[in-house]
């Protein structure tokens, strides 16, 4: 079973540019009107304040103005890669965030697909606002819930696998670094899972009742039915999410590392934006902190455009 | 065969899939509905005994005091105000320019297609920093404004991707046969491309709504001072950092001890549950768009 | 169709046009309110530089903003009982904004900006505030126009300076109060009152007898009435509590006082990274033992504060290290179900008895934070009037009594408060501090310290001795009669054993933004939380080698040039405060 075909207009083939192109663009005039105002919003609320990189090359003084401040080149920067702290920093945030793709895109994926098949609306409706409740609950207090339950002072982690003979003694979970990458994950799951499905439901619902019919009609399983039609349709949504997911590997934040850390584990859980904001701001080094946000953002983008480009290579589909 | 038997009916040959498929739902609703149902019952019990712990779904010693504590705060009422308006007004606005940027990226014939798809996505990864932000609202005079809750973040290029991709499955007959009717490229997206992607305006929409609706950082870094524009959050976040302290500067916390007999944990819990209750009731008028089978079918019209 | 689709979209215009009413409605408002050129006193600040006298001018109503690093969610914009008496002596009335979460980014955008607030109250984050030139010099505005700060600041003047290069006086100390004493004994290591009862009450003097009690109690006593395990010592370590639960007693029970992270000695002056004193592994050496023992809490550096509390208010731990005003929830809970004998005293352990206890360590006047006027202060001469009015005797009293009649009476020419008062206070706390607006105003001008009585005789502060023994529950009474004590603080050793600091406090010596210290100190802090917990869990046989790569790993990073830079602002500041 196909997805429907294609039929929106491929882009005009590059006539004589000068007259072609101003008539393609009076025809397009409305399509400009649309889209004008907005770009010129972003660029003064997103692209203007760039300006304020150069203060990564600058010694910040809150006194003196842009213009009468020193330069000192490339100097946070070298201080940045001379940081061993910064390469242990990283391969934390790289780790977390992988586990966080794969895993937050297979299991949303996957939840949604179940919801779907569901006929009953009631049950439905009310499973879905159920798995949505723990985005609401903010980390601090979702920290302190997975605290207690792996603590090996009646945890009830701890309690179940004894009780099912697995373990002889509680383990401290939050204690060793190893399983501490695990535990980011699967609490970020258990609280963001039913949120990022909502997506995918919407798309879900996008899909036409036909195609169904039809292969209901060839006698297609439930499965093949979730492989063939509902999946391919949603797929555009998939690969767009995907690769700005992808353009987001490093900048996970630190709030849930921070809260479900502790000094016995600091070696697997400070990340990125937590080094950011110890050695930066929190210190007033405005400079450093600018030099690692501009670090942040260049990353980002060679993230963004090689998923991007990879994207468009092997499935047609891209964000640009 | 009639519509509501399309709707309705799979061939009862699905039934383990069936049996498979409740119980992993339901097991994921149990395990997801438990931190909400304790963070519950929690905020509905007296506060020291809630710092005995052990509690799960259900207070142990029944209380309303955690509440009351919130609603000694009489700015809440203002900032209840303020975060409905910022929410209808910033949704709105945040829904129009979404929809109307993902419609000319979604035609392919537009010239600039490529060009405003990649302005768009680098702008969210690319920030300036807190400082020359600040700075440029400064200078825009949004200092002290209710425009600053509204007017900075009403593009949003993630959220004119998600429209995109709903877009991109409009066949494009549609759209054909309306330019032949004679009408222009505003009217088609604001009749006919709008209403038929309703789910993803929704969800668009919620995330808009929730977005705004728990906002309270940019209250406290620009309408800090201003009483009359506070934020319904940012009231309750300070009530909340009062009770605790983040700050390392624990050498003055003897001096600043304000006489409190309510445990700063469970008024926490009562927060949380506050704030999210409206969202809570909002969202089932919003759930209809994700249910399949309810959007497309106008390709006939 | 057609008409079904008008609805929406009317809807949709109204809202918007009412959104972009308000927005520019509420600009012009907010613009108005706040900025300092609409108020009428430009008169104000021409009159005759003489002070004391409330001449009729100072009544002309000015508007005054601030800002404070500080929260108070109980601020009720001076219409408390206490902020119109304020305004009505004065004529100034305060438009405050308190930090919220993580002050330090707010302050650091407010100096970025360059459009400061009237007042700013910004505890450590001042030098940020310096540095953008945004506060003034009140040096000569003092002199001129403060009699009673003067006063109250009389011979500690230099205290007051901001460095030795920088000799401007840019804060008003306002936190430290001028003669402050302590009478709460909240630290030390506390035991449960049942510990100490059963065996019979023992001294409690050493780490040794600290630990005895621990061991007998527990080998008694395994188990609680549900079956759980008792808890021997358990520690709370996340994030700045390690701080007050794991290092800072560290070096209160070796005869080290607080001076941050440093040690001075007090003959020599010489500062040391404290870890770096021998007699400090020795210490953390004896929390590995007790570790091996079984007598600490395994969960110590894992659990979480709420998880730390709720152990505490089940009764099962014996013993902790800890202040009071950090486990008081926990112990809390455990008085309101009148488990009174599982409640905790204090006593000044330390790691033998050739060191005593240091939390009483005098220092003096600290100086530190405060309140600065900045540079777009429409009438500074005015402001520190008002500041000068809350540093007088009458402002001291206003606002930490209250109204006479209303928050207290005189009687006999004592100060007392009526019972329903004081059972408001305790009850009803937020309630009561937003209309009478006590505490609202104590850190707003310098001010006397707990124990200093005025003219009259009476103490200043409500803060003093006779008050907290009244707090005490029959269980703790007992005890400390048994140890020969009326208050905890009689147990530990006084002031006057011990030299007094002419430093006052290392750690809040302003440290200027360009200096390498910040960055080196965030280093050690980072390698010094990691080590500790890891030696203090180590098995005993490791202590030493991992002791040992600890403080070759700090050398690496730097911690003695960290010591250097800290030796020289403090004798900076000896410089500076000596004369």
């Amino acid at each position: 079973m196909k997805a429907m075909p294609d039929r929106r207009p491929a882009a005009e083939p590059l006539a004589p540019i000068r007259r072609g192109a101003l008539r393609r663009a009076f025809r397009n005039r409305y399509l400009y009107l649309m889209s004008l105002p907005f770009i010129a919003w972003a660029f003064v609320f997103t692209y203007l304040p760039l300006w304020g990189w150069v203060m990564a090359f600058q010694k910040y003084s809150p006194k003196l103005s842009v213009w009468e401040r020193d330069w000192v080149g490339f100097d946070n920067f070298r201080t940045l890669f001379q940081d061993e702290t910064f390469y242990l920093v990283m391969r934390n945030t790289l780790a977390m965030s992988f586990m966080a793709l794969i895993a937050g895109f297979t299991i949303p994926i996957v939840f949604a697909l179940l919801l779907n098949e569901v006929k009953n609306m009631a049950f439905k409706k009310t499973v879905q606002t159920i798995s949505y409740l723990p985005h609401f609950v903010s980390w601090a207090v979702v920290a302190g819930i997975v605290s207690k339950m792996l603590s090996t002072d009646n945890g009830a982690v701890n309690d179940l696998l004894m009780a099912l003979g697995i373990l002889d003694e509680p383990i401290q979970w939050l204690a060793k670094g190893k399983y501490f990458w695990g535990i980011v994950t699967l609490s970020d799951v258990w609280k963001e899972t039913g949120w990022n499905a909502i997506i995918y439901l919407a798309a879900m619902a996008g899909v036409a009742p036909e195609l169904y019919e039809a292969a209901k009609v060839d006698g297609a399983s439930r499965l093949r039915q979730m492989w063939h039609i509902t999946l391919p349709g949603i797929r555009p949504t998939i690969i767009i999410l995907m690769i700005l997911s992808i353009g987001n590997l490093i900048n996970i934040g630190f709030e849930k590392q921070f809260l479900l850390g502790n000094n016995l584990v600091v070696d697997y859980s400070k990340v990125l934006d937590l080094y950011a904001l110890e050695y930066g701001i929190k210190i007033n080094r405005i400079s450093f902190a600018t030099a690692i946000n501009m670090f942040n953002s260049v990353v980002a983008i060679i993230l963004l455009f090689t998923a991007n480009g990879l994207f468009k290579r092997f499935t047609k589909e891209s964000v640009f | 065969m009639s519509a509501r038997s399309i709707r309705r009916g799979v061939p009862r040959s699905g039934g383990i899939v069936d049996v498979l498929i409740y119980t992993i739902l339901i097991v994921m609703a149990i395990i997801t509905l438990y931190p909400f149902l304790n963070v519950l019952a929690i905020s509905l019990n007296d506060s020291t005994d809630s710092v005995r712990g052990g509690i799960t779904i259900f207070p142990r010693v029944f209380s309303l005091q955690n509440y009351k504590a919130i609603f000694t705060y009489d700015t809440l009422l203002t900032g209840f105000k303020i975060s409905l308006l910022r929410t209808v007004v910033g949704s709105l606005l945040g829904l129009i320019s979404a929809s109307m940027l993902a419609y000319t990226l979604a035609r392919r014939d537009f010239q600039g297609r490529r060009f405003v798809s990649l302005y768009l996505a680098v702008t969210m990864y690319v920030t300036a920093g807190l400082i020359p932000f600040y700075i440029l609202i400064k200078d825009l005079n949004m200092m002290n404004t209710f425009a600053v809750y509204v007017l900075p973040g009403i593009v949003s290029a993630f959220n004119v991707f998600v429209v995109r991709s709903f877009m991109d499955g409009i066949p494009y007959e549609v759209q054909e046969s309306a330019k032949m009717d004679g009408a222009n490229d505003f009217t088609i997206y604001w009749r006919i491309i709008l209403p038929m992607t309703k789910p993803a305006l929704a969800t668009i929409g919620l995330f808009l709504a929730v977005g705004q609706w728990n906002a309270w950082f940019d209250t406290y870094l620009y309408n800090g001072s201003s009483e009359h524009l506070t934020t319904l959050q940012y009231e309750l976040v300070k009530v909340l950092q009062s009770t605790t302290n983040n700050s390392g500067d624990y050498r003055s916390m003897t001096v600043n001890r304000a006489a409190s007999t309510v445990s700063p944990d469970s008024v926490k819990m009562a927060i949380t549950i506050f704030v999210s209750v409206p969202i809570l009731l909002v969202y089932p008028f919003l759930q209809r768009y994700f249910v399949k089978g309810l959007t497309l079918g106008s390709v006939k019209g | 169709m057609a008409t079904k689709r008008k609805w929406p979209s009317l809807i949709l215009s109204a809202t918007l046009f009412a959104g972009l009413l308000a927005a520019c409605s509420g600009g012009n408002d907010g613009k108005g309110a706040s900025s300092p050129s609409a108020s009428p006193s430009a008169s104000g600040s021409s009159s005759s530089p003489e002070s004391a006298s409330p001449s009729p001018e100072k009544l002309e109503p000015l508007t005054l903003t601030y800002y404070s690093e500080d929260v108070n969610p109980n601020w009720a914009n001076m219409q408390d009982d206490l902020g119109k008496a304020i305004t009505e002596k004065t004529g100034i009335s305060i438009k405050a904004e308190f930090a919220v979460g993580d002050a330090e980014q707010k302050s650091a955008l407010i100096a970025a900006s360059g459009d400061y607030p009237d007042l700013i109250m910004a505890k450590t984050s001042i030098s940020k505030f310096v540095d953008a030139g945004a506060v003034l010099d009140l040096t000569d505005l003092i002199e001129q126009h403060a009699p009673n700060i003067k006063k109250l600041f009389e011979g500690q003047m230099n205290r007051l300076k901001y460095s030795k290069t920088d000799q401007a006086i840019y804060v008003i100390p306002s936190y430290d109060g001028i003669g402050q004493q302590y009478f709460e004994a909240g630290g030390g290591m506390q035991l449960q009152h049942r510990v100490v009862k059963e065996l019979g009450y023992p001294k409690i003097r050493t780490v040794q007898d600290f630990e005895n009690a621990i061991k007998a109690y527990l080998a008694k006593h395994p188990k609680d009435e549900n079956g759980n395990p008792n808890v021997g010592l358990s520690l709370i370590a996340e994030d700045w509590r390690m701080y007050i639960g794991v290092t800072n007693p560290a070096f209160l029970s070796t005869g080290g006082s607080d001076d941050g992270e440093y040690y001075v000695d007090i003959d020599t002056h010489e500062v040391t990274y404290h870890f770096r004193r021998p007699i400090e592994k020795e210490y953390f050496r004896w929390l590995n033992h007790m570790n091996a023992e079984g007598l600490l809490d395994k969960e110590s550096f894992v659990q979480k504060y709420d998880q730390y509390k709720a152990k505490i208010a089940t009764g099962r731990v014996l013993g902790l290290i800890d202040q009071k005003w950090d486990f008081d929830d926990g112990q809390k809970a455990l008085k309101a179900e009148g488990k009174m004998d599982q409640a905790y005293g204090h006593y000044p352990v330390t790691l033998s008895e050739e060191y005593k206890h240091t939390a009483f360590w005098p220092t003096g006047f600290t100086g530190g934070s405060g309140i600065a006027i900045s540079v777009d202060n429409p009438d500074p001469v005015r402001t520190i009037k008002f500041l000068d009015y809350l540093a007088s005797d009458e402002g001291q009293v206003l606002v930490n009594w209250g109204i006479e009649g209303k928050h207290y009476n005189m009687e006999n020419g004592k100060r007392i408060i009526p019972a329903d008062i004081a059972e408001r206070r305790l009850n009803d706390g937020i309630n009561f501090q937003k209309e009478s607006g006590l505490g609202n105003y104590n850190l707003l001008s310098a001010h006397y310290g707990d124990g200093v009585k005025d003219p009259s005789g009476n103490y200043y502060t409500q803060r003093f001795p006779e008050q907290l023994i009244s707090d005490y529950s029959e269980v703790e009474k007992e005890v400390l009669s048994a140890y020969g004590a009326t208050i905890w603080k009689d147990l530990f050793p006084k002031e006057d054993e011990f030299k007094l600091k002419p430093w006052g406090a290392l750690w809040n010596i302003p440290i200027p933004s360009e200096s390498d210290l910040v960055v080196l100190e965030e280093k050690l802090k980072n390698i010094t939380w990691k080590r500790i917990p890891e030696a203090i869990l180590a098995k005993p046989e490791q202590f030493d080698a991992l002791w040992d790569k600890y403080m070759q790993e700090i050398e690496a990073a730097g911690v003695e040039k960290a010591e250097q830079l800290r030796q020289e602002l403090l004798n900076e500041r000896l410089a500076l405060w000596g004369s």
